[in-house]
């Protein structure tokens, strides 16, 4: 039986071992030891606590090094119950698991971590390449942190650990990294790029379009970048620029059907978007998003719905999928919109089923979205594009 | 489900090779059971008259493997534009390349691995395409094993994959052999590109290996460098599988001089990598414009051309054995058996690409049948370039084409030059002092003046094609008066007189003496 952390705690006061002191370490004392130490840039940041996953994470990753097994799995343990879709930490469960010999709960817990990522929703196919990761990236920012503490002097680390924070939403401290990389490359157009995506991140879109006016004078058929100044050009208002933007990048695309349907879609352009909706549903069918945004194309372009979009499941796509087609209600979907970009999803369905019979609903649905959807997202680029046509 | 991509040649890199390559090829296919499943070796810069490195072990890979086994061969002449730059005979990031570009897009994974690996599904008798078949995407690796050369060399039967990785399970416990080595992130552990797993469409998308890594090593670092930037993670399958290397430091390879060998800058292509794309060869990594000759160990071999080559061109003998001589008074007598030495002719053929152009200088029109007859039917489609200057040969046989030496010498892909006499007659005794006629020397002076221009003027007519120098078969120029002729102009071994055949690249001999003979053959015509 695993030991409990007061027990642990109360043994290891009495005798420090060599994994009594890593944990030690890995807490308060090494901060107040070594304040400026990047390691625990977790705490630093978003008032992060003790209590919270990625700190027990860390933690039992310290432990996990130093052969103390039962400890390191009680520690994720309690990581994993604060917050069960911690991949990160019940990989790592499964690799101590396996290395006390328990090969079968081991594994156990590794496809139990897959699973969760195979189900993680990922970024919109048409973005730069760092928003199509996975969002929780613990274990990245641990070991990026531990390679940037022997190399100071290289761009890699800092460019992959500023990914890593970007995609976990910590934008401040990815273009913290991305500036460092960039003393060390100053040549780096990809990394100016990154810089670019945290100022973005960070809603500073004007800045943002500087860096990747840059990127692009140099680079003019870079479709990230493309995409990205597209992004931050609708966020600034400059719709013409930020269509002409995703033109350019669906000729680059020459075709590929996932991010052609999406970079259809921000225009609002649904003649073109639909046959690559059509093919991406086809190939990725498990994907509830891409059965809703055809249906959403049928519809607005007065077409019957898909006949395979009566989709069953309680996701939040699959709602939205009902919503189209008469199987729930406004009230319902609203009612499960619980942040601003599930609301400016909402509002934009709704805006799409209105559009036939009233369109100053229609025109406040998509209004709506404006006002709360995040600009990176396709709703709001869709919803800008069509409150920019005349006799909406 | 997946395209496992490895690569070599047909040389000694290391310890025992054959037998670590056919334990690793078999052990691989041993593990595959999605009938869209292969194994890509790109067999780079073996030199055209050797075959393939798989084609020269055949015979210790398992049915199963030849089933599999997609050779994709890459000829020096196809190297040669990269020479010059790197000290290295096979190029890793190339051939990955080449084969990912020429991988089946119905393959969702591809796995980059070596021939010297064997890799165990920790649960007996899972498959490696149920496994990958399983997990989610992303980019995959393992952490390699070492096995002791004992084990695999003394314990191994080759052709008993099941029987190996059975061994593999019982060692790993009662030997310790599973120790994981940790590395840094990217690489995640030591000896990465033993098992790196990567979705295909993520591998186009960054335009595969970085083919400016001319000089060996950290191509696989590079890679998890770039598909970490990409992917956001590096996972592990260690809970699946365990990867097993055959480990051949007995004797070091060519690339590993100890500190003093040469490689790939590790600041430039590991911790300064700042892009998973290699932008600078988007459109042409993987060679997509160069044809690359496919081979296979399952169908249409080369022995099974090699056959029906002679099988249309012979008869089959009527006596147990024929004779001849190399007695020394016998330097003059030319006579020599077409039926016996067309087999040693076609057996330097064999290994060059189907589409060569092969020149044929010969005095004996029977040989001219005979040879044209053997070339077609061995699966060659380049024509055989015959000089109008030879007479008394025929000219209407398919796939011959008669024309002036001088227009040939620029077309054609290799030479053979034939030394008869060309009014020996089909059932004469051979070496029993017959002497020349006039007719037969004026032949064989238009073979010998065509000889010594072509062998002089080898580099200055190549075709524009080519960078590499030519080969030139000599037919019945062992012990008789063409034999110092022939190896005046050509570096050819010595070969037993009964295959009466020699073969090699021109001389580049910078004698007086080499100097005059190139100087005759340049006006020879």
């Amino acid at each position: 039986m695993l030991p409990d952390l007061a027990t642990y705690w109360a043994r290891r006061s009495r005798c420090v071992s060599g994994s009594g002191m890593l944990l030690k370490f890995s807490g308060r004392l090494r901060e107040a030891l070594r304040p400026r130490d990047q390691l625990f840039v977790f705490e630093k940041s978003s008032g992060r606590s003790e209590a919270e996953p990625e700190h027990l994470y860390l933690r039992a990753r310290a432990l996990l090094r130093a052969g103390d097994m039962p400890i390191t799995i009680s520690l994720l343990q309690q990581a994993c119950e604060l917050d069960p879709t911690f991949s990160d930490a019940i990989e790592s469960q499964g690799e101590a698991l396996d290395r006390l010999g328990d090969s079968a709960a081991a594994v156990a817990k590794y496809d139990l971590a897959r699973r969760i990522r195979r189900r993680a929703r990922l970024g919109a196919p048409d973005r730069h390449f760092v928003w199509r990761q996975q969002k929780r990236s613990a274990a990245e920012i641990l070991a990026y942190t531990s390679v940037i503490k022997s190399m100071r002097r290289h761009a890699l680390p800092y460019l992959a650990r500023g990914n890593a924070y970007l995609v976990g939403g910590q934008s401040e401290l990815a273009l913290a990294d991305f500036q460092r990389a960039l003393k060390l490359q100053p040549a780096s157009l990809d990394a100016l790029a990154l810089k670019g995506e945290a100022l973005v991140g960070m809603g500073r879109y004007h800045d943002a379009m500087k860096l990747f006016d840059r990127v692009l004078s140099a680079r003019p058929a870079d479709f990230d970048a493309l995409n990205s100044r597209g992004i931050a050009r609708m966020a600034a208002g400059r719709i013409e620029d930020a269509n002409a933007d995703w033109k350019r990048q669906l000729e680059v695309l020459a075709g590929k059907s996932a991010p052609s349907a999406y970079i259809a879609l921000r225009m609002a352009d649904y003649d073109t978007s639909l046959p690559h909706l059509m093919r991406a549903l086809r190939a990725n069918g498990s994907d509830s998003y891409w059965n809703l945004y055809a249906s959403a194309a049928s519809l607005r372009l007065g077409r019957p719905l898909l006949a395979g979009a009566m989709e069953d499941g309680d996701s939040w796509p699959a709602l939205l999928t009902a919503l189209l087609n008469g199987r729930a209600t406004a009230d319902e979907v609203l009612a499960r919109a619980d942040t601003p970009s599930r609301q400016g999803e909402a509002q934009f369905q709704l805006g799409i089923l209105a559009f036939d019979r009233d369109r100053a609903s229609a025109r406040r649905h998509w209004q709506q979205v404006v006002e709360v959807c995040p600009p990176t997202l396709v709703e709001y680029a869709a919803a800008r594009n069509e409150l920019a046509r005349p006799g909406i | 489900m997946f395209s496992v991509i490895l690569y070599g040649r047909n040389d000694t890199h290391g310890y025992n090779l054959h037998k670590r390559a056919a334990i690793s090829f078999n052990a691989i296919a041993e593990v595959m059971s999605d009938p869209d499943d292969e194994i890509l070796f790109v067999d780079y810069n073996t030199p055209d008259d050797h075959p393939t490195f798989p084609e020269a072990i055949h015979d210790t890979l398992t049915d199963k493997a030849k089933k599999v086994l997609r050779i994709l061969r890459i000829r020096p002449e196809q190297h040669a534009h990269l020479k010059s730059k790197t000290h290295l005979v096979a190029l890793e990031c190339q051939s990955r390349n080449v084969a990912l570009r020429r991988s089946n897009p119905n393959n969702r994974w591809i796995l980059y691995s070596n021939t010297d690996m064997l890799l165990v599904p920790r649960v007996d008798g899972q498959s490696l395409s149920e496994i990958l078949g399983d997990v989610p995407d992303g980019f995959y690796q393992v952490p390699r094993f070492e096995l002791p050369e004992m084990l695999w060399e003394a314990a191994f039967d080759r052709r008993d994959p099941a029987g190996n990785l059975a061994k593999l399970r019982e060692w790993s416990v009662r030997y310790h052999l599973n120790q994981v080595v940790q590395n840094f992130m990217p690489m995640k552990y030591d000896a990465l590109g033993d098992f790196q797993a990567a979705l295909r469409e993520d591998m186009f998308a960054v335009h595969g290996f970085d083919e400016s890594m001319l000089l060996g090593w950290h191509c696989d670092s590079n890679l998890a460098a770039r598909l970490a930037l990409y992917r956001g993670r590096v996972d592990t399958l260690i809970d699946k599988v365990f990867g097993y290397h055959c480990d051949h430091t007995r004797v070091a390879a060519a690339n590993n001089k100890g500190r003093q060998t040469r490689m790939n800058d590790q600041d430039r292509y590991i911790w300064n990598v700042t892009s998973p794309y290699v932008q600078a060869q988007a459109e042409t990594w993987g060679w997509p414009d160069v044809e690359i000759e496919e081979v296979r160990l399952d169908r249409d071999t080369s022995y099974q051309r090699f056959t029906a080559g002679l099988n249309a061109a012979l008869e089959p003998a009527t006596v147990p054995y024929t004779t001849t001589s190399l007695e020394w008074h016998l330097f003059d007598d030319l006579t020599y058996e077409i039926s016996h030495t067309l087999p040693f002719v076609c057996d330097q053929m064999l290994t060059y690409p189907r589409s060569s152009s092969i020149m044929l200088v010969a005095t004996r029109a029977e040989f001219v049948e005979r040879f044209v007859k053997a070339w077609k039917a061995m699966g060659f489609v380049g024509p055989v370039l015959v000089p109008e200057e030879c007479e008394g040969l025929p000219d209407d046989l398919l796939g011959l084409v008669r024309g002036s030496a001088a227009e040939f010498l620029t077309q054609a892909d290799m030479f053979i030059f034939e030394f008869g006499l060309s009014t020996q007659r089909a059932n004469e005794c051979v070496r029993i002092g017959r002497m020349r006629g006039a007719k037969d020397k004026a032949r064989l002076d238009v073979v010998e003046r065509i000889f010594r221009h072509a062998a002089s003027m080898e580099s200055e007519t190549r075709p524009a094609h080519r960078r590499l120098p030519r080969r030139f078969v000599g037919v019945n120029v062992i012990y008789n008066k063409y034999w110092p002729l022939f190896t005046d102009y050509i570096a050819a071994n010595i070969n037993p007189f009964c295959s009466q055949v020699l073969a090699g690249l021109p001389r580049a001999d910078p004698s007086i003496r080499g100097k005059v003979l190139r100087f005759r053959g340049r006006h020879a015509l």
